[in-house]
């Protein structure tokens, strides 16, 4: 497809277009205020690193109404849970980050797959157009070409957008972005060369990555009995920082709430580093402690998706848990010691 | 102004000839993190790991946390709240005084990242810190001296004692107290109508996720199970509902009532910048108040929750 | 707001005040019919979570009663229980729960007239206060339409 470029005197007429009947979503903010919001055409902000949470709120919400039901005997229904719904409107984000827009992937493949759909993540995903922003100047917790993505990254997204010397250069990825910038005021002209120029000065800048098809390669079972997870864990609070910020986690914890007037089926986010997490109706928990809990959380990211997900990484190197986790646990570290033979990594 | 190499040094020295002597089988200390303006827990276990043992301007996570049913001995770099915390440990049965060795390290305070980001705004790459009492935080195209004073963390700011008096050995010499909390804030705010401190306090936890990086990273927060993760009965709804939010702030905060040393470590993990220790605040404030009991401070004190007096006060109770 | 009848929840001890409670009512003495009890073996085994359990599910009051200081069936359980409630009482004052909606009291079984006196009390300052709206957790949005 062919790319597209925004001059910019007419970056707010761009933008209007993109609000036209639909809702815009933009970055907001700065540093950890940085978050997804809806805030105008004419309020966008192109400076920023990352937002402070990843958009998969934004489709999976931390909490999330599934059903209800009421208990007035004189209406119909009483007590039987009805579907809440799909309240999804047609939106644009604008400036997911491509490592984003990576995990959002990841989680789509969960959400939606050849055995399940899951109608509550589908309504919203496929009703939103996601307009990603490549990352000219990486921080120094990203390493998102560590983990087989790009800095100016495609995968997730409809539209890449990426900022050119006097304006803003588009490429469609999909035929819905492209069918979305054909609405706007985006012009056509080649920018492939410029687009490869920038990528490979970002990777530069983001440092030699881990090569970690090691993991790739070793059995399942290595991994999981190496006896380096008690040492790798023996840091970790097992608070749920890391969980809750990362774009590509998607556990969820189903609960009943009852009120005078009826009940709620919710969903919210759930972390793997809970002990509740796992425990067992009588009392067994098959994690019972944070070696197997951290085990889990990393094993999940770089062998169990990979298996899954034809080798695609569930970390997309964002590099949120890097920085939020209270005692600095690196998933490049402990990505390194699972590349380790054996012998090694017991250190 | 000590410079930090030379603390790291005696750190490290110590560190060796404890683990050569046997008086600990494990050293918990502070090594460099992988990004600027963190540090992470060290577990040293041989002399030759003990030279990744670090001190630093973000040695903010209270070790303590660490000690609570954790058999054979082991030695602790703490700062002054920290020291005060293993105490506070060692009085509540968590670890055996014999079995614990603290290599007190007189602070000056932390530092607060975040007002650090406010401060410099542009993106940080790279943090230089050799003393204790300025860094210089670089990226491109800028590097910029920030004196320490002005970006202590709350807690360090009214902190008294930052000299771990009960320390085992004392690395460099003892520092000055700051300006002890004299909990004017709280005072103020208590002050002020109901309404408004109801607003006050809802809205200081309305970005709470729920993710409990305050309890898992406080050194009080040690029972095997949480009271937010029963389920028989479940206590507290999983959303965030503002209401459910609020009680596991109420319920922590009445939890760590004359315990808590004010080491900051909850806002520290905090995600989400939220002052968790304001709750802290009001029952310590309460506690000095009616029992005149600060953690941590001597090896044979009584947590005033354990005791009583037959005097005590209580003239709500009718 | 006169015909507001508030929902109270009172833990009592089973020893003290649990026994002034039935020793009213076969005295015939009239006391207000707002609160629902919840026996306790002492008020020591009052845990801060019973009291944000009843405000959270919209309780408009919270009333503890149990035996004087010293005449503990247990010994020593209201003198450390005396304990727990300053802080309790001190930190939902400051977070800015009105202090009538949490009561307590130390009524002996012996003490019916005094039991009179303090329900009435407390009714008559819960009603005062008016509905709990703030500090309870809100209704659930159920979303059903015909339910709104």
């Amino acid at each position: 497809m062919p790319e597209y470029l925004v001059k910019e005197s007419g970056l707010k007429e761009f933008f209007q277009s993109l609000a036209n009947g639909r809702h815009l979503l933009t970055p907001q903010g700065t540093g950890d205020k940085c978050k997804l919001e809806e805030a105008g055409p004419d309020k966008v902000n192109l400076d920023y690193s990352n937002t402070h949470m990843s958009p998969k709120s934004a489709f999976f919400p931390q909490s999330e109404n599934l059903m209800a039901f009421h208990n007035k005997s004189d209406k119909p229904n009483p007590f039987v849970y009805q579907d809440l719904g799909d309240k999804a409107q047609p939106t644009v984000i604008f400036g997911i980050r491509p490592c984003d827009a990576r995990g959002l992937s990841i989680s789509n493949r969960v959400f939606q797959n050849d055995r399940f759909t899951d109608p509550y993540w589908k309504g919203k995903y496929e009703q939103t157009i996601k307009i990603g922003l490549a990352c000219a100047s990486p921080s120094p917790q990203c390493f998102c070409a560590a983990m087989g993505g790009s800095p100016y990254g495609e995968l997730g997204l409809d539209v890449l957008a990426f900022k050119v010397e006097g304006g803003l250069g588009l490429k469609p990825v999909t035929a819905q972005g492209e069918e979305l910038i054909k609405q706007t005021n985006a012009a056509q002209e080649d920018l492939a060369q410029e687009i490869k120029k920038q990528e490979a000065k970002a990777i530069e800048a983001q440092g030699v990555g881990t090569d970690l098809k090691p993991i790739d390669d070793k059995d399942l079972m290595e991994l999981f009995q190496d006896p380096h997870w008690t040492a790798t864990a023996e840091n970790c609070l097992n608070c749920g920082v890391c969980t809750f910020f990362c774009p590509t986690c998607h556990c969820f914890d189903i609960q009943d709430e009852q009120s005078e007037q009826g009940g709620i089926r919710m969903r919210n986010w759930d972390t793997c580093m809970s002990w509740l997490f796992t425990v067992h109706g009588t009392g067994h928990n098959p994690r019972p402690s944070k070696t197997e809990r951290v085990r889990q959380r990393f094993m999940h990211k770089l062998k169990y998706i990979p298996l899954k997900q034809d080798g695609i990484r569930g970390c997309t190197g964002c590099g949120r848990c890097v920085v939020m986790c209270p005692v600095n646990i690196d998933i490049r570290e402990v990505a390194l010691k699972m590349c380790q033979p054996p012998a090694q990594s017991q250190a | 102004m000590p410079a930090l190499s030379d603390i790291n040094s005696k750190i490290r020295e110590s560190a060796r000839k404890l683990l050569a002597d046997g008086r600990a089988e494990v050293v918990i200390g502070y090594r460099q993190g992988t990004v600027p303006m963190t540090t992470s827990p060290m577990f040293a276990r041989k002399p030759a790991e003990c030279d990744q043992l670090i001190w630093s301007n973000f040695a903010r996570i209270n070790l303590a946390n660490y000690l609570p049913g954790r058999p054979g001995k082991v030695a602790l770099v703490a700062k002054g709240c920290d020291a005060r915390s293993a105490v506070g440990q060692v009085t509540e049965n968590q670890i055996l005084k014999d079995n614990l060795y603290i290599i007190g390290v007189p602070c000056t305070g932390m530092i607060d990242t975040n007002l650090v980001l406010a401060k410099e705004t542009r993106p940080i790459k790279e943090l230089v810190e050799t003393t204790d009492e300025a860094i210089t935080v670089k990226g491109e195209g800028f590097s910029t001296e920030i004196n320490k004073a002005d970006v202590l963390r709350r807690n360090c700011q009214t902190c008294a004692n930052r000299t771990p008096k009960l320390a085992d050995e004392l690395i460099g010499p003892e520092t000055p107290g700051a300006n002890p909390d004299d909990f004017a804030d709280i005072k103020a705010l208590l002050n002020k109508t109901p309404d408004e401190r109801m607003a006050y306090f809802k809205d200081l936890i309305k970005d709470c996720l729920r993710c409990y990086a305050c309890r898992n990273a406080c050194p009080l927060c040690y029972c095997p199970i949480c009271f937010v993760d029963e389920t028989r009965p479940q206590w507290l709804g999983k959303s965030t509902d503002p209401m459910d939010t609020l009680t596991f702030h109420i319920l922590r905060g009445l939890h760590c009532s004359g315990r808590c040393t004010s080491c900051g470590a909850c806002e520290t993990a905090c995600p989400v910048n939220i002052k968790v220790r304001e709750f802290n605040r009001v029952t310590e404030l309460t506690v000095q108040n009616n029992w005149h009991y600060e953690a941590g401070q001597s090896w044979d004190q009584k947590p005033p929750l354990t005791m009583f007096q037959t005097d005590d006060q209580a003239d709500f109770i009718k | 707001m006169s015909d507001f009848e508030p929902k109270i929840v009172a833990f009592f001890c089973n020893w003290c005040t649990y026994g002034a409670a039935d020793l009213a009512g076969v005295s015939r003495l009239d006391y207000p019919p707002n609160f629902r009890v919840v026996r306790l073996p002492c008020t020591g085994r009052l845990n801060p979570k019973f009291i944000m359990e009843a405000f959270k599910r919209g309780a408009d009051g919270v009333w503890i009663s149990g035996c004087h200081p010293g005449d503990c069936h247990y010994i020593a359980g209201n003198y450390h229980a005396r304990r727990k409630f300053v802080l309790m009482h001190q930190l939902l004052e400051s977070i800015g729960v009105d202090p009538n909606r949490l009561r307590f009291s130390w009524i002996s079984s012996a003490e019916a007239n005094k039991f009179q006196a303090m329900a009435r009390d407390v009714v008559e300052h819960v009603k005062a206060c008016g509905p709990n709206t703030t500090f309870r957790k809100e209704d659930l949005k159920l979303g059903l339409a015909e339910v709104a």
